[in-house]
């Protein structure tokens, strides 16, 4: 077979092989991203949309819900730095290899294969009145302190925060042993011998050649907290009490199928998308300002 | 120095004891009775009689895996098919055709379910596993053809090249000689699907109209929002859902690790 042929061979077969999934992900996915830009600017009453223009975006912007509901998005984003730090403790005990960590790292990771679902229900006895929570504290003896977590709107919040810290720690201890098993511990002794104590090593040695982890880390845990948390609502909170953990992508659900309000409901996913693809783009550029 | 290390085995312990305690809770409930669970003394087998009344277990296990294999088998013919394309037959076309697929995961699913839903509604899909199963490909495809792309670069052009030059055809060499080789890449894409599918709550509970076809986690979900307060049937129910992904986990761990730090790149 010659050069050319070949090459053409080739052209034949990438369109062959790779159209089924474009076009798969094209009508699936792609022009449904373009409806809801249409969606959003109509109104829906089960039947049939009619074009009502950007008044949704105005009506909503301007609506205090709207806003409660951003505001509980940026609160759990309070949770982050904690869903990273912890698991990176955990990691570096765990990157001792004492007695049993492989044990350990299997128990560490088994809440990534269980559904938010399963956890939710779990969680919600855990916070509640009789639940483990107020046990623990009255062993402690700050029984006094006997919480209700879930039935005031800031600490549903907070439950709700909380179960998704835990349910990320196995998903970020994974990406932080395969960094430290990337490290150059050669460094390290270097460091050493040029008289650097333990916490400078951290600082300057390990922690930049961890860089590109932690960056991974808080991308996915964004991502999980603003896109993944809907199951764990669904079951634990039902997005109340009030709006107090209606975040905005159970708002979307809320909105086009609890109240039937499809074109506000496109508009909100359509927000969740700008976000979303805003922090994919911000990604990009500090990965690309690296290299 | 071993005073250091015991230090370290005793939170790795703690620690563990927060991880597992979901686990001793959901057992241990579930072997209650409801009175039992409201302070009564004693365990029972009654919540696990209780459970197939409350939620048709076994029907909707077959639903789960009807809906996850349908889903996964999809992906794989997709994705391993584009995954080649995009790494093996450099045309000019390649990057647009690589952004169109793998872009298509800046795509939260609640920025498409609306007009996805009203789509699958109009074909009359909503009502047997068609519609789930689609989406759960749909969404599904671009993470497993940018993992399925990153191991077929993996594998030597050279290979490929001389198997055309003997006179194969790419889809030949495709089947013989590249799919045979990234089994390692397809059992990651299977795991981590079968995960992701398996907990789903929206995309079941929107796109499975007829309750007959509901999954397992959407029952358990559909039961929870019930006011049901029979909290020991449902521990029981959870426990039933768990278990095969926790099976999953416990045997193919190593590739559930690969493709949840795929994303890290080199």
């Amino acid at each position: 077979m010659g050069k050319s042929a070949l090459q053409k061979e080739k052209s034949r077969t990438a369109l062959l092989f790779g159209i089924p999934a474009l076009l798969f992900v094209f009508f699936l996915l792609g022009i449904p991203i373009l409806q809801s830009i249409y969606y959003s600017m109509t109104k829906w009453n089960g039947l049939s949309t009619h074009w009502i223009g950007p008044s949704t975006y105005i009506k909503e912007f301007s609506n205090p819900i709207f806003w409660r509901v951003m505001q509980n998005n940026a609160l759990l984003l309070f949770s982050v730095p904690v869903a990273i730090v912890i698991p990176m403790g955990i990691a570096f005990l765990l990157n001792e290899h004492v007695y049993g960590w492989r044990f350990f790292r299997s128990v560490y990771f088994l809440p990534t294969a269980i559904s938010w679902v399963v956890i939710g229900m779990v969680s919600l006895r855990f916070f509640a009145q009789e639940g483990l929570l107020n046990d623990l504290l009255k062993g402690i003896g700050l029984g006094f302190i006997r919480t209700d977590l879930l039935s005031s709107e800031r600490g549903a919040l907070a439950a709700v925060a909380i179960t998704f810290i835990w349910s990320m720690v196995g998903t970020n201890i994974m990406i932080f042993l395969t960094g430290m098993a990337n490290l150059e511990i050669s460094l390290n002794e270097a460091g050493r011998l040029d008289g650097a104590n333990n916490y400078q090593i951290f600082r300057h040695i390990t922690l930049p050649q961890l860089k590109r982890f932690i960056q991974f880390s808080f991308v996915i845990t964004i991502i999980s907290a603003f896109t993944a948390l809907f199951s764990l609502i669904f079951v634990m909170t039902g997005g109340g009490p009030g709006f107090g953990t209606t975040t905005l992508e159970f708002f979307v659900y809320q909105s086009a199928f609890a109240k039937g309000d499809f074109g506000t409901g496109a508009m909100l996913g359509l927000i969740l998308f700008v976000i979303m693809a805003g922090l994919g783009v911000a990604q990009l550029a500090l990965t690309k300002s690296k290299d | 120095m071993t005073f250091k290390k015991s230090v370290t085995f005793v939170s790795m312990l703690g620690f563990s004891l927060v991880m597992l305690y979901p686990f001793y809770f959901m057992i241990e409930t579930s072997f209650k009775s409801k009175e039992q669970f409201l302070g009564a003394p004693g365990h029972s087998l009654a919540s696990w009689r209780k459970l197939t009344s409350a939620m048709p277990v076994w029907a909707q296990l077959t639903n789960s895996i009807i809906v996850c294999a349908g889903a996964i088998i999809i992906i794989l013919i997709l994705s391993t098919l584009a995954g080649f394309s995009l790494a093996k037959t450099r045309f000019r076309g390649t990057p647009y055709f690589f952004l169109g697929i793998v872009g298509a995961m800046l795509i939260p699913l609640h920025s498409v379910i609306i007009p996805a839903y009203v789509n699958i509604s109009r074909l009359n899909l909503l009502s047997g596993y068609w519609g789930a199963i689609l989406m759960y490909a749909a969404l599904g495809v671009p993470f497993a053809t940018f993992l399925m792309t990153s191991y077929f670069r993996g594998l030597p052009d050279e290979l490929i090249e001389a198997s055309i030059v003997d006179g194969l055809s790419f889809a030949r060499v495709f089947l013989r000689i590249a799919l045979p080789l990234s089994i390692p890449a397809i059992a990651t894409v299977v795991v981590l699907q079968f995960i992701q599918i398996w907990c789903d709550l929206l995309v079941g509970l929107l796109f499975l109209q007829n309750p007959a076809n509901r999954t397992l986690t959407v029952g358990l979900g559909a039961l929870s929002a019930g006011r049901t307060t029979d909290i020991p049937v449902l521990m029981a129910g959870s426990l039933i859902s768990a278990l095969p992904a926790i099976i999953v986990y416990l045997i193919f761990q190593r590739q559930l690790v690969a493709g949840l730090t795929a994303g890290i790149g080199k």
